[in-house]
């Protein structure tokens, strides 16, 4: 499903130059659930946004899903990104002042579809996820469990094959983290591809497997605690996104 | 996807109500500044006669003092009466004309009607055809009117109504300055701007003359003469200075050529004319003749206001500055809302799309600016038409100019749009979706 | 000095919103350019319209008529009429004169200080009255005397005049440093004319040969019949609505056949003639204004993104200690800074302007005091607008620091 072959992710300014990721190798196949964890600054998040076709690496070979997507120009990417990947974000990220009928709608207007196609994909994501009810309510009018319910509507709206999370669980209390969790490993056993990043020991613990990324290097937890590269310079690294 | 970005304007213009408002207003005031002052420019340079403007020509020749003379000076702007004659009796050209302003008492006789003054214009046959004159009833005279200084007259179909009703005015007599001149013809709407036949008085917009009569008919009636009148010389007693060999110049000479080699044989023809004068002892300079189609004779003369020209650049800048103010409050405001574009750009859109989708909210931006815009317009040319000035009447919003106002108000907002959009196009999503 | 304590931090903000910073400041001068050009605009037709012409305006009424055809005898009438209008009540003196100040017709003629010479050195604007035109316009005669009975002749006679009464211009620009009276004047023929007189100020009928030319005239002793003249009356300032409604009938009196063409007291006269300067004077002035308001209102909106901006940021300067006052001069001074840029910008921008409308509009040259009045209004402009949104920066509560979200 996916598939990195030593990609690195180099931040570049006028005055220094930050290796955010070295030479990653992973692959994340079908019908997993898997779990990305490491210390603050890891490269967590940069492997996230790599993924997710949000950044571009630097150098290296990344296939999604069959496609190699490193010389995909800003549209091919986009539409890959709007027809295969769905995001959760800690930060929900839901647009306050569309109602959640409106912010399912998002990534379906940009693929184009029918209006009646359109209305059936929202109701059923919004039903999937328990929030039938609430299509004309804003953001705003929800709880934090109801609002990352709602984005996960919006991710699973389009039939994405695999779900990237970013913390999804990092601004809920316990009961609305489980709740949230539950649905996400639904939608696993239904076939959807789950990657979550994570630094909870417990969220990280539910998934089938863990990618442990430090300094921008991930060890297969799995299998065992082999790094695919021995670290080199591990003391100039840091995360410039956060 | 069109729609749906007007949705996202629509919603984007709730958000920031104010700062929308601001820019729609900026908008507004700069196009409609803009459009008001050119829509004065363009009523008062326009093509007076479209379609015949390169075939008229204004003529001059030299026939000033040598004492006075500085080689290469233009000739005098006027005609002596003496060449006007001679050049329209030689008939050189399709057609030629000589002419000036006046101004006529007209006396009805009714007693409901007290005497009145019109605007005259003492002319020659050709006038009528060359300027193409459309008439609503009868014709104009010809050369034998012309030659006989009959008692004859063409009317607007103004007067022609004002003195008698609508019944027909042809073969009736018009009294002229106590003298009774018989109607040959009633001249149908005509309202040539700028009168570019005369550009020397301060009428030079607004309506026509409304009496016309023949210019040899002016003379033996001792019809007054209105205008500019230059003399030269040891002056004689100044009644004579209408007289047929007065150093004095105060006619218009106009011609009609329509091929380039007409042109140049009456220009050739000018040259001896002057020539011969030279010879006969009436002109003392070399030859030193002009002709000037009508744009570039209203060009030459400066016809189009100053002030105009000055006032249209004002608003031009004042559009400027409007649109600098829309560029970077539009910039503002999308970099406001980058994360949402952000979570737009997760979510599938293209920068493309997400380029698209700020550069409608801006066009749209343009609409409304363009709606009140032209409301800002038509209160501005209302101001205008509220001035005394001549051509102020005559600045009214018409079709091509409502259409260029909403076209200049959605252009200059796309314009003004498309840095914002690019930038907005260009955010960096991933740091746009970590949690803020 | 504390205002600008904050000085590098703003630079480096600035730095960092480089596009935002360039388009208020580019505003800001272009504002300036125009608003500085408009001003200096207004200014010379206030000064134009202020033209004086050395008429007792308040006191005077012009009156034009002609007759129907050609009319015999119309000196005869002309005298009639101005024994007429004489005897009406509140009437102080009456003249016919070919033209007059801020009239729409003017006439003109070359003069030299030889004879016969064909180029007249000058041009002058000769009025022509048989009458008392000195005292009834209310000129000041500085030197020499008024025309005497028997000097006075008929348009019609084809003599040329012995005398003239000159305006001081005429006179310094004939005779520079020289005593006029006596001297003798040639209107392009063999004839002197000489002069009798000399009046403070008789400025022209109109904008004839441009700014230079404004107060040179000569006033020649011709009578001059009503048609090609206008009667000029001088009345008591409080009269001139009441004499001006018995004009017509007094007139129509003494001939029927003729037409009254306009009367008007001499205050409109003047307030028709500049009616395009004053047109032109309150567009330039509404331009600037709205100009000054959107540039404000850009100001407005862009000082409040940045606070919005900085919330967080200027939340831990007050965590830091920084207080209200500090946080309102941190936005003051961003602004000046900007205000200041814009404004020199703006200053070399006015002046190639300027440069520009002197070419294309015969406008003057800008005079430098009005550079800094332009400077002052830009930098109070700025100041004002961004005490809003600084307020509003001010007012953040140090506690939002500690906030994670």
């Amino acid at each position: 499903m996916l598939r990195m072959k030593d990609v690195s992710k180099v931040y570049r300014t006028e005055v220094i130059e930050t290796h955010a990721l070295r030479e990653l190798s992973l692959e994340v196949r079908e019908g997993e659930f898997v779990a990305v964890t490491g210390p603050s600054g890891s490269g967590k998040t940069t492997f996230l946004n790599i993924a997710g076709l949000l950044e571009e690496l630097t150098s290296g070979t990344y296939t999604l899903d069959g496609v190699d997507v490193s010389s995909l120009d800003d549209r091919a990417r986009s539409r890959l990104r709007n027809e295969k990947i769905g995001f959760v974000f800690q930060s929900f990220n839901l647009i306050p002042d569309l109602d959640l009928f409106a912010n399912v709608d998002v990534p379906l207007r940009y693929r184009g579809l029918s209006r009646t196609d359109r209305h059936r994909r929202i109701a059923s994501a919004l039903e999937r996820v328990g929030l039938g009810s609430r299509m004309k309510h804003f953001p705003a009018e929800l709880s934090g469990g109801q609002q990352q319910r709602a984005a996960i509507a919006r991710a699973i709206a389009g039939g994405p094959k695999l779900l990237l999370a970013d913390e999804p669980t990092g601004n809920l209390d316990s009961a609305m983290a489980r709740e949230v969790m539950q649905l996400l490993e639904e939608l696993n056993a239904q076939g959807t591809v789950v990657v979550i990043v994570t630094h909870d020991p417990e969220i990280a613990a539910r998934a089938q497997r863990n990618i442990h990324v430090v300094a921008g290097i991930a060890a297969d937890l799995e299998r065992g605690p082999a790094l695919v590269r021995a670290p080199a310079g591990a003391a100039d690294h840091h995360q410039p996104t956060a | 996807m069109f729609v749906y970005y007007l949705e996202l304007a629509a919603r984007s213009f709730r958000r920031d109500r104010a700062l929308t408002a601001l820019m729609i207003v900026a908008i507004a005031f700069g196009v409609g500044a803009s459009m008001t002052m050119l829509t004065v420019l363009h009523v008062v340079s326009a093509d007076p006669i479209p379609g015949h403007s390169r075939d008229l020509y204004y003529i001059l020749v030299d026939s000033q003092r040598l004492d006075s003379y500085v080689p290469g000076e233009e000739p005098d702007f006027q005609s002596t009466r003496f060449d006007a004659e001679a050049i329209v009796r030689a008939r050189r050209a399709d057609r030629q004309a000589m002419m000036s302003g006046g101004n006529v008492a007209i006396e009805s006789g009714r007693p409901d009607l007290p005497p009145f003054f019109v605007s005259a214009r003492y002319t020659s046959a050709d006038f009528f055809p060359m300027f193409r004159a459309p008439f609503a009833a009868g014709a104009p005279w010809t050369a034998a009117e012309d030659d006989g200084s009959a008692r004859v007259a063409v009317i607007t179909r103004a007067l022609a109504g004002k003195l008698f009703g609508p019944g027909d005015a042809v073969g009736r007599a018009i009294r002229v300055d106590g003298h009774d001149l018989r109607i040959l013809g009633v001249l149908d709407a005509w309202q040539p701007n700028p009168h570019f036949w005369d550009v020397s008085s301060g009428r030079t917009y607004g309506e026509t003359e409304q009496v016309f009569v023949p210019f040899s008919t002016s003379r033996e009636l001792k019809l007054r003469p209105e205008g500019n009148m230059n003399c030269w010389g040891n002056e004689p007693g100044p009644n004579d200075n209408l007289a047929l060999d007065a150093p004095c110049t105060w006619i218009q000479l106009w011609v009609e050529l329509d091929s380039p080699d007409k042109v140049a044989a009456f220009h050739d023809f000018l040259i001896s004319y002057s020539e011969e004068q030279r010879r006969a002892g009436r002109f003392q300079r070399p030859p030193n003749v002009r002709m000037r189609d009508v744009l570039e004779w209203l060009d030459f003369r400066q016809v189009v206001p100053r002030d105009v020209r000055l006032q249209t650049w004002v608003a031009l800048g004042f559009l400027l500055v409007c649109l600098i103010n829309t560029v970077g409050l539009l910039l503002t405001k999308f970099l406001r809302g980058s994360p949402l574009l952000g979570v737009r750009r997760a979510l599938g859109a293209s920068k493309r799309s997400i380029f698209a989708q700020l550069l409608v909210e801006s066009g749209a931006i343009g609409f409304a600016g363009g709606i009140l815009g032209l409301g800002v317009a038509w209160l501005g040319l209302f101001a205008v038409r509220h001035q005394p000035t001549p051509y102020a009447q005559l600045a009214h919003l018409d079709l091509p100019m409502l259409g260029a106002t909403f076209g200049l108000a959605i252009a200059a907002s796309l314009l003004a749009g498309l840095l914002p959009a690019w930038r907005g196009s260009q955010i960096s999503v991933a740091s746009q979706l970590k949690s803020h | 000095m504390r205002f600008l304590v904050d000085t590098g931090p703003i630079l480096f903000s600035l730095r960092r919103h480089r596009t935002a910073a360039t388009l208020i400041v580019l505003q800001i001068a272009l504002t300036c350019a125009i608003v500085c050009n408009a001003i200096f605009l207004i200014r010379e037709r206030l000064v134009r319209m202020d033209r004086p012409s050395g008429l007792v305006e308040d006191e005077l009424l012009r009156v034009r008529l002609a007759g129907i055809g050609t009319t015999e005898g119309a000196q005869a009438l002309t005298k009639r009429d101005l024994d007429a209008l004489a005897a009406i009540p509140g009437v102080k003196s009456v003249v016919s004169v070919n033209m007059v100040p801020f009239g729409t017709s003017s006439w003109n003629s070359g003069v030299s200080t030889i004879p016969d010479d064909p180029k007249s050195p000058m041009n002058v604007a000769t009025y022509l009255s048989g009458q008392d035109l000195v005292g009834t316009f209310g000129l000041n005669l500085i030197a020499g005397r008024n025309f005497q009975p028997e000097e006075i002749l008929s348009f019609e006679d084809t003599a040329e005049p012995a005398v003239a009464i000159v305006s001081k211009a005429t006179a310094e620009r004939l005779f520079p440093n020289q005593d006029p009276l006596g001297k003798a004047l040639y209107f392009g023929s063999k004839h002197p004319t000489r002069i009798i007189g000399v009046v403070e100020l008789l400025a022209r009928p109109n904008d004839w040969g441009g700014r230079d030319a404004v107060g040179c005239s000569v006033i020649l002793p011709v009578r001059m019949a009503f048609g090609p003249a206008s009667y000029i009356l001088r009345v008591d300032t409080d009269r001139r609505e009441e004499i001006l409604a018995q004009v017509d009938a007094v007139l129509e009196q003494n001939s029927a056949s003729r037409i009254l063409d306009s009367k008007f007291t001499y205050t409109a006269l003047r307030r028709d003639y500049f009616q395009q300067d004053r047109s032109m004077a309150w567009l330039m002035f509404v331009v600037s204004a709205a100009l000054l308001v959107i540039t404000a209102l850009g100001v407005v909106g862009l000082a409040s993104f940045w606070v919005q901006q900085r919330r967080r940021q200027i939340g831990i300067r007050r965590a830091l200690g920084a207080t209200r006052g500090d946080i309102v001069r941190y936005f003051q001074t961003e602004n000046f800074i900007l205000a200041t840029i814009g404004i020199v910008l703006g200053m070399a921008l006015a002046y190639g302007l300027n440069l520009v409308l002197m070419d294309k509009y015969e406008v003057e040259r800008l005079p430098a005091q009005l550079l800094p009045i332009g400077a002052l209004l830009l930098w109070s402009l700025g100041q004002v607008a961004v005490l809003g949104p600084a307020l509003r920066a001010a007012a953040i509560p140090p506690a939002i620091a500690t906030r994670t979200v």
